[in-house]
């Protein structure tokens, strides 16, 4: 994997995370972050800091976008659906961080 | 997560997270304002994307959205009044580069803004209905650059200047000019129309009206048309290289309304180049031009078709009348036929084959056409001669495309009894001399009239075909069944002719030799044995013989010529000198006939074998005749005076022309009843008018004659007029 196709995303306690680009995009806050005309930090570096998302959200998250990239579009098709299991205890929170990510 | 099904949800913001700083807001604001400067000024690499956005985020989450709304619109609006500024200090041609160059940044960093406003965009923006960031920034751009005072109307002048120049013929920035262009066209409104397109068209228009004013006075038709062309294109191409596609159709208006609409008959009428010298001249691209730019306009084909149907009538009517060219039938002809096909090339090559142009052509020959009785008469001339010689050696194509020709002219015809009637009279002497270059031409112009006209039009023509076949059956059977009883006489041809199907002659006969009867009187025989309850009799005035004579010195000669002339050389084998008066009680031929075949014998140089006194050119009833001992001719064979079809002289036209009435009559009768016996009962006008439609296709009645025959009609009582209403008819069965 070519590290200009990765992104790294940081969560609140400093836990790295190394996603395929393809992947993080399916955030469309992540995707503008990377795709803006002019060079923001975000970009030179390739790593995006979340300092108000926990490691446990931002692991569900990034699951999420790979799951998303497989099954999505498949979903759209078919219309069979495909659990993404969610624990109860963590929805409150993942909301909050879709809504903050545009996912 | 809100896939796979999407719904738009506002999360409320934890309660405890509440920020109780009263100047958090104040301090986000900042940071964003700081951001916005920095984008503006080219430092953007410094920032944290996530954080601006988690900035706007909380601003917008913790109720500071109209904050953050209005700080942009304020911030942004400051930094374009500087722009502004910059842009209106450059000079000159830098002006339009500095906007641009200005424009381009500005479009980076309202993206970069937008992108970090995003949520904003998504959530605040939506729910109080305001313009989103991108728009707005459009929009401040507008108001704040292009409509401030020093800028707008600058840029305005500076854009049409451009134009000029380039209409002038010089180099411009053209990338330049489609950047600008393109932004006036990315802003919402009319900005491209109010600010450039409107003005453009105004100028164009003043500028064109002025050009095309100074090119009328200085240019002839063919050059202004050009340059017309020139300059239309020229505008399409500015169009498509910089400015709004739906431009193109606006400006071409403009252009061909002041070149071509508000000249366009001083340029169809102008004098030694209009219209009229160009069809003359055969002007193709310079006709091409003009019919390509006119149809462009309301009205100018219209225009063009109408001044060349009223040239080529003014000409097809000389052409008709001029008694000049009436005196060579078959050169009358031609020239028909090359006035048909010079305009005919002209409407392919220049007119795009246009159907409205061809049928005002057609209309215009048919007009003119008939203006002269004699065209139909002239038509079968022409038919004749090229059938009798014209097509020798040329190949099968070729005379089809002749043929083809003149039907062509033949449709055009209203009187087509007339040209039936001359083209049997001529055809019965091409088939009876033997002259017909080749039968397939005869028989394909046939089945060209058959087509044209339908079978009872041909049946006539094609019974003379037939009468000649059997004929020669015929004379091969006489000749086996006679076998040595006729061998050693002269020998005779004889064509069986059927009555009605050839042209009637007024049958005068004269007195055979009595070798030639001896023949006719044993063919006779054999004919009314093989065919029972027929009738047969001479024409002596239609048939040919060939002579073996010997002169003077010894040198012997084959003479051709017409019966007639036959028996007056047969007189001369008993004696040498007759007067007019023996030779006219010996041969008993007419007396028009006779004098014009002794004309032929005697008056003309190099063919008289018979001579005369006293000499003089005209025949006389009391001049002599002698057998010309002294006869010399290079040719061992000589034609004397052949029959060739001749323009009619005038009493015969007259005859000709009574004859076609007198056939008409059953022809008209025989409509009216087919009429009556369908309708039962019609008003005198209706009757005329279907008369007329019925009988078209061959020739245009006579309202007068229809009448006419109704009355016969009526006093034959096929018809009654009705009791009440006089001008009704009724049929009786």
């Amino acid at each position: 994997m070519r590290k200009e196709d990765t992104v790294k995303l940081i969560s609140a306690e400093g836990f790295e995370f190394v996603v395929d680009k393809k992947a993080a995009m399916v955030s469309q806050t992540i995707r503008n972050m990377l795709t803006s005309p002019g060079s923001f930090a975000e970009t030179e570096h390739g790593e995006v800091t979340f300092p108000e998302i926990t490691t446990t959200i931002l692991e569900k998250i990034c699951q999420y976008f790979y799951w998303s990239l497989q099954y999505a579009s498949i979903l759209y098709d078919s219309g069979k659906e495909s659990e993404f299991h969610i624990e109860p205890e963590l929805t409150l929170e993942l909301m909050m961080a879709a809504n903050y990510l545009h996912t | 997560m809100s896939a796979p099904k999407k719904r738009n949800f506002q999360i409320e913001a934890f309660k405890h997270r509440v920020v109780v700083d009263p100047k958090y807001a104040e301090k986000t604001w900042k940071i964003l304002e700081h951001a916005i400067h920095e984008i503006y000024n080219h430092n953007a690499s410094g920032l944290s994307f996530e954080e601006l956005y988690r900035n706007a985020y909380n601003m917008v989450l913790h109720k500071y959205g109209e904050k953050l709304y209005a700080g942009l619109v304020m911030t942004m609006t400051s930094h374009l009044k500087e722009i502004a500024k910059s842009i209106e200090a450059a000079q000159g041609a830098l002006f339009l580069e500095e906007l641009n160059r200005k424009w381009t940044e500005h479009n980076k960093a309202l993206q970069m803004i937008r992108d970090i406003l995003m949520y904003m965009d998504r959530t605040f923006i939506p729910s109080t209905h305001k313009t989103p960031v991108h728009e707005l920034g459009l929009n401040l751009w507008r108001d704040n650059i292009i409509h401030y005072s020093k800028i707008q109307t600058r840029l305005q002048d500076t854009l049409l200047e451009l134009v000029q120049q380039e209409r002038t013929g010089e180099v411009i920035n053209r990338g330049l000019m489609r950047n600008i262009i393109k932004m006036l066209m990315d802003l919402c409104g009319s900005v491209y129309q109010e600010n450039f397109e409107k003005p453009f068209l105004e100028v164009s228009a003043d500028f064109y009206r002025g050009e095309s004013q100074q090119f009328i006075e200085c240019c002839d038709c063919g050059d202004y048309l050009k340059k017309a062309e020139k300059r239309l294109n020229e505008e399409i191409e500015r169009v498509s290289q910089y400015m709004d596609i739906k431009s193109e159709g606006k400006i071409t208006n403009v252009v061909e309304k002041e070149l071509i609409e508000s000249h366009m008959h001083r340029l169809v009428h102008m004098d030694n180049s209009g219209l009229v010298n160009m069809l003359v001249d055969d002007k193709y691209d310079d006709l091409g031009r003009m019919y390509s730019l006119f149809r462009r306009v309301p009205d100018g084909l219209s225009l063009i078709r109408d001044v060349m149907t009223s040239h080529i009538r003014e000409i097809g009517k000389q052409l008709v009348t001029d008694p000049e060219k009436l005196k060579d039938p078959v050169d009358f002809v031609q020239r028909l036929l090359d006035e048909k096909d010079k305009h005919d090339k002209i409407i392919s090559l220049a007119f795009n084959n246009d159907k409205t142009f061809q049928n005002a052509l057609n209309s215009s020959f048919e007009y003119f056409i008939n203006l002269n009785p004699r065209s139909p008469e002239f038509i079968s001339l022409f038919v004749d001669d090229k059938l009798r010689k014209g097509l020798k050696g040329v190949s099968e194509e070729d005379v089809e495309l002749v043929l083809d020709k003149v039907m062509m002219l033949f449709r055009y015809l209203q009187e087509k009894d007339v040209f039936e009637k001359y083209y049997k009279q001529h055809l019965a002497k091409r088939l009876l001399s033997g002259k017909t270059v080749s039968d397939d031409a005869e028989r394909s112009l046939i089945v060209k009239l058959k087509t044209e006209c339908g079978y009872q039009f041909t049946s006539k023509l094609e019974g003379m075909f037939t009468d000649m076949k059997t004929s020669q059956d015929t004379m091969q059977g006489f000749y086996a069944a006679m076998g040595a009883d006729v061998a050693d006489g002269p020998t005779l041809t004889v064509q069986v002719l059927t009555t009605g199907s050839w042209p009637t002659q007024s049958s005068s006969t004269c007195n055979l030799p009595p070798e030639i009867l001896g023949v006719c009187e044993k063919f006779r025989t054999y004919y009314l044995g093989t065919h029972t309850g027929r009738r047969l009799s001479w024409q002596t005035n239609m048939g040919t013989a060939d002579l073996k004579a010997m002169f003077g010195k010894g040198q012997k000669h084959e003479l051709n010529v017409s019966t007639y002339q036959m028996c007056i050389l047969m007189l001369f084998n008993n004696a040498d000198g007759l007067s007019y008066r023996e030779i006219e009680q010996a041969t008993e031929i007419p007396a028009a006939d006779l004098k014009r075949c002794l004309q032929s014998l005697a008056c003309v140089r190099g063919k008289n074998v018979l001579r005369k006194e006293p000499m003089s050119k005209e025949i006389a009833e009391d001049d002599a005749f002698f057998f010309n001992d002294n006869f010399q001719s290079k040719f061992y064979k000589v034609k004397i005076g052949t029959v060739v079809a001749q323009k009619e002289s005038e009493p015969e036209k007259q005859e000709t022309r009574q004859r076609v009435e007198e056939d008409r009559k059953p022809q008209i009768e025989a409509a009216i009843v087919r009429i009556m016996k369908a309708r039962r009962v019609l008003d005198h006008n209706n009757i005329v008018a279907e008369v007329t439609k019925q009988l078209q296709s061959r020739f245009l009645p006579n309202p007068v004659v229809i009448k006419k025959r109704i009355e016969s009609l009526i006093e034959r009582e096929f018809l009654e007029r009705d009791k009440v209403d006089r001008k009704l008819y009724r049929y009786l069965a």
